[in-house]
């Protein structure tokens, strides 16, 4: 095998630049919290009640369930040796009026994760 | 070993079949790392990585554009998804990010605003307190959309922040536009500068490539727009039997000079008894009363007896640039296209000195040629022992008769034919006329337009070798010649057949000729496509761009002599950008720089020596030699009131104010006109004849009022003013008159002083007359520039600063006004 290498990339960035660019990525963020919060008067009707199905676990059969169907997202993406550093979670999507879900794989310590782990030691402990 | 093109990069990614969902800023392709922009008029691609900026590119791209919605890639692990909130919908990824279920391993993206301060979503399953923006950091979740690989970031396109603001700005207005028409330079972009030396042939070419098309396009849009209306035609049948049409083209001041070869469209929009017509032609001749004479193409149907009315454009033919293009690549691209050494040499590599090994001839003149000088003797045995060499030949220092001699030299060596050429046609036909002259077999190839074009070297033309050749072979061809010169045209199959025979006899001349001489742009000719030439003379090289002088040279050069004189007038820039970027700069003038020392022609058989010894001390740090002597430049019988006998020269102080002339674009001074007519009829009634006077102006309004204002005022024969010949500095390079009379214009005290402050104009205006010279202009106002100063004060300190009537010249005492520094 042909080996390659690479020089270390150390990555410069202007300041002047890093800062100009957070000035309008901030000024981007406002106008669009803002306008939600005045466009938005009536608040909205929740409807984020989690499918019951969805507990069963990923399946590849989803004909005949209804409006809600469960797909995978990457069938040849096995889970993490020792599964130590990726934990498979579910996206809920909504396709038109159906609703999906796809698995993905977020790292551990990502705080979505963390909140929950946390939640069910919690309850463990209980 | 010749170099290979370190710009892999830059040709791979041309090659490359770039994949619609490439990131639009680096090219990555990877679809787990990039997402489409939503916005409908957008749909643009980019990844997740950073590159060298603060944000990732998509981010960069939806902050720049003020985009706000994307979609994920059809393989990424989420499949086609346009991100929105799970509640309402919005989709404002600025807004969105991620909450998970209390309990379960589920996830959801929900905008921050309102959804999220929604207090009925606290009662259900969700966790609001660990909300998870969509953007971290500038950058996409990246386990949402994955960051490239520093393997995949490498082989990507290096975009700075400055080249994506740039091409954003770009996007407002061309949607498709790429990063390659980034480098193109734009409305407001300065293009890249020339340098002095270049790491390969692509760089040469990345840098010439853009500058040329910016001079083509320019020079196209001005062509374009020269339409004029209204014209009046005189018709006329030359001895071709073809048709031409004369009529006067306006001039202006933009530069635009029609020359022989221009391809011009006619016009007739119609009448009641006439249908709409047109047919283009070529320029065949200028006539001294500015008539243009056109040779139409047609061969029926012309509108004779119509004479008003008609409206002509210019056709505008990208050949010549083309061919600069092409040469450039060829240089790049084709090792055998030059020598090694001159490749390197070219692009300013460091390179060992190598001598040619030739013996030497015994004497360095040549037959049919003037005996040469020490300086042009050291020239030719110098050049002709180097590959590539430089010779400087300030006015008339003889350099056409050097150059004969350096070709017919190298064509006894037996290398092969020689190539000889030179940017403009009077140059060649000059240069192909002298080396004709030492009996060398000369082709001069000229371009299929400029056939009809008389020329003072008819006779070694290949066109009309080809028609003259006389054998019996040849019966064929001249049979089919005669057939068409008398129907116009021939039948399909004669016509095919005379093509063939034609092109056979045309390459067997060429193949037998010593020497082909052409222009610069007439080497790319496709009848010179299969030969080569190690020995390639360019003449007046100073005057011809560095991609225009490499069309001769990638023809198999190994042994380049240019001849020139950087202190004269260099090549006509008309895109003011491309100019200022360093086209107008020759490769002499380059080569210069890189150290190469020209050769100079030191003695000079041109001017008086009293009209020398300014110019030789101002251009040329004294070395000027005169040839001529004083006596040789007394014109017996010549009685002009020249302030000092011996010193035929003097500056005529003007203070007439100057005018816009009556088209709006150019200048003119009415006193100074009448002062140049004076000085014309005291001329003539000395007993200089008109042929011998030449004037100069730097300014088209002047020069067309002094040729109205001659033949309306003048006191002789109007005849005789018509045949003064009035012109620009410019189209006086390389020629000669008797007597000149230099008209300044510009009193302007606000507006300096316009073309004449190019020390190199300056020159050529004061190197042209051999007898005499007289100029006309306010001091006041030239002596703040630095080299007119010196002038001026040259011609006080020899009395011949004069002011009054041109019967009763006085000195002047005008007061000089403090010199700035020149910034040239
Ligand atoms: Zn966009
Ligand atoms: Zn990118
Ligand atoms: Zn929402």
């Amino acid at each position: 095998d042909e080996e390659v290498h690479f020089r270390q990339r150390v990555i410069e960035v202007d300041p002047l630049e890093e800062a100009e660019f957070e000035k309008e990525l901030k000024a981007l963020m406002q106008e669009s919290l803002d306008s939600r919060k005045l466009e938005l008067r009536a608040r909205p009707t929740i409807n984020m009640v989690i499918p019951m199905n969805i507990f069963e676990g990923p399946t590849k059969d989803h004909h005949g369930r209804g409006g809600f169907e469960v797909e995978s997202g990457d069938e040849m993406l096995d889970e993490e040796p020792g599964g130590s550093k990726e934990v498979r979670v579910k996206v809920l999507v909504k396709r038109g009026s159906k609703q999906q879900t796809k698995q993905m794989y977020i790292p551990r310590d990502c705080s979505l994760v963390q909140s929950t782990k946390q939640k069910e030691a919690a309850e463990l402990e209980e | 070993e010749e170099n290979v093109g370190d710009d892999d990069s830059y040709s791979e990614y041309g090659k490359k079949d770039i994949s619609e969902h490439a990131c639009r800023y680096c090219g990555v392709a990877n679809p787990a790392c990039v997402v489409r922009c939503n916005v409908p008029s957008c749909r643009k691609w980019f990844c997740n990585s950073r590159g060298n900026t603060s944000g990732s590119h998509i981010v960069n791209h939806l902050v720049r554009a003020k985009h706000k919605e994307v979609c994920l890639h059809k393989d990424s692990p989420l499949g086609e998804t346009i991100l929105e909130c799970y509640n309402c919908g919005c989709r404002n990824v600025f807004l969105l990010g991620f909450i998970s279920a209390k309990t379960e391993s589920v996830v959801v993206l929900l905008c921050r605003e309102p959804c999220l301060s929604v207090n009925a979503l606290k009662d259900m399953n969700w966790d609001l307190s660990q909300w998870c923006p969509l953007i971290d950091d500038r950058c996409f979740l990246q386990w949402l959309v994955k960051v490239p690989s520093e393997q995949e970031q490498l082989r990507a396109r290096q975009i700075s922040a400055q080249q994506i603001n740039k091409v954003e700005e770009l996007w407002k207005t061309n949607p498709d536009a790429t990063l390659e028409d980034l480098e193109k330079p734009g409305v407001d972009d300065e293009p890249q500068p020339v340098a002095v030396k270049y790491e390969d042939a692509y760089q040469y070419q990345n840098v010439f490539a853009p500058l040329i098309k910016l001079e083509a396009d320019y020079d196209k849009m001005m062509k374009e727009s020269q339409s004029k209306d209204n014209l009046t035609v005189r018709w006329d049948i030359g001895l071709n039997k073809k048709r031409i049409a004369y009529f006067v083209f306006p001039k202006e001041d933009n530069e635009l000079r029609l020359v022989p070869g221009d391809e011009l469209r006619l016009r007739y929009s119609g009448d009641a008894v006439h249908p709409a017509w047109q047919s283009v032609g070529h320029v065949i001749k200028l006539t001294a009363q500015e008539e243009v004479a056109l040779e139409l193409r047609a061969s029926q149907g012309f509108p004779v007896d119509v004479n008003h009315g008609f409206s002509v454009d210019f056709v505008w033919k990208s050949t010549s640039f083309d061919r600069m293009q092409g040469a450039m690549k060829t240089f790049a691209v084709d090792e055998t296209s030059v020598s090694g050494y001159i490749y390197h040499h070219l692009l300013g590599h460091e390179v060992e000195v190598q001598m040619v090994r030739n013996t030497l001839p015994r004497r360095f003149g040549a037959p049919g040629l003037p005996d040469l000088n020490a300086s042009q003797i050291f020239a030719v045995k110098s050049v002709l022992q180097k590959p590539v060499s430089l010779i400087q030949g300030p006015p008339g220092t003889g350099k056409t008769v050097t150059s004969a001699a350096i070709v017919y030299h190298m064509a006894k060596q037996g290398q092969g034919q020689v190539l000889v050429c030179a940017p403009s046609n009077v140059a060649v036909d000059q240069l192909a006329e002298k080396i004709s002259a030492t009996g060398l077999k000369v082709v001069r190839l000229s371009a299929k337009s400029r056939e009809a074009v008389s020329s003072p070297v008819e006779h070694l033309t290949l066109h009309y070798q080809v028609r003259h050749l006389d054998t019996s072979e040849k019966s064929e061809l001249h049979k089919l010649q005669q057939l068409k010169d008398e129907q116009g045209e021939l039948s399909s199959s004669d016509e095919k057949k005379y093509k063939a025979l034609k092109r056979a006899t045309e390459r067997e001349i060429s193949q037998s000729a010593d020497v082909i001489c052409c222009t610069c742009v007439g080497a790319g000719d496709p009848r010179l496509t299969n030969f080569r030439f190690r020995q390639v003379l360019i003449d007046e090289s100073t005057q011809s761009t560095e991609p225009e002088c490499l069309i001769p040279l990638v023809l198999g050069a190994k042994q380049v002599v240019l001849v020139g004189d950087h202190c004269q007038l260099g090549p006509v820039i008309m895109c003011k950008k491309a100019a200022r970027a360093g086209l107008a700069q020759s490769l002499f003038e380059r080569l210069v720089l890189l150290g190469v020392k020209p050769i100079r022609l030191q003695v000079q058989y041109r001017m008086h020596p009293a009209l020398s010894e300014f110019p030789s001390n101002s251009f040329y740090e004294g070395t000027l030699q005169n040839g001529v002597t004083i006596n040789e430049r007394q014109s017996p019988g010549i009685d002009f009131p020249w302030p000092v006998p011996n010193r035929p020269m003097f500056f005529y102080v003007q203070m007439g104010q100057e005018e816009i002339s009556a088209s709006g674009t150019s200048y003119l001074n009415r006193t100074e006109a009448s002062n140049v007519e004076k000085i014309v009829t005291t001329f003539l009634r000395s007993g200089v004849v008109p042929s011998q006077i030449g004037v100069i102006t730097p300014y088209e309004g002047q020069r067309a009022y002094i040729v109205n204002y001659m033949s309306r005022n003048g006191a002789l024969r109007q005849q005789l003013y018509k045949e003064i010949e009035v012109a620009s500095v410019d189209s006086f390079q390389g020629r000669e008159k008797d007597y000149i009379i230099l008209s300044c214009v510009r009193s302007n005290e606000h507006q300096g002083i316009g073309f004449l402050n190019d020390p190199r104009r300056l020159n050529v205006a004061l190197t042209r007359a051999r007898y005499g010279i007289v100029i006309l202009g306010n001091p006041k106002v030239l002596s703040k520039q630095q080299l007119w100063n010196g002038l001026l004060t040259h011609y006080k300190e020899h009395e011949c600063l004069v002011e009054g009537p041109l019967n009763n010249l006085k000195q002047s005492m005008v007061q000089f006004q403090k010199p700035k520094k020149i910034y040239n």
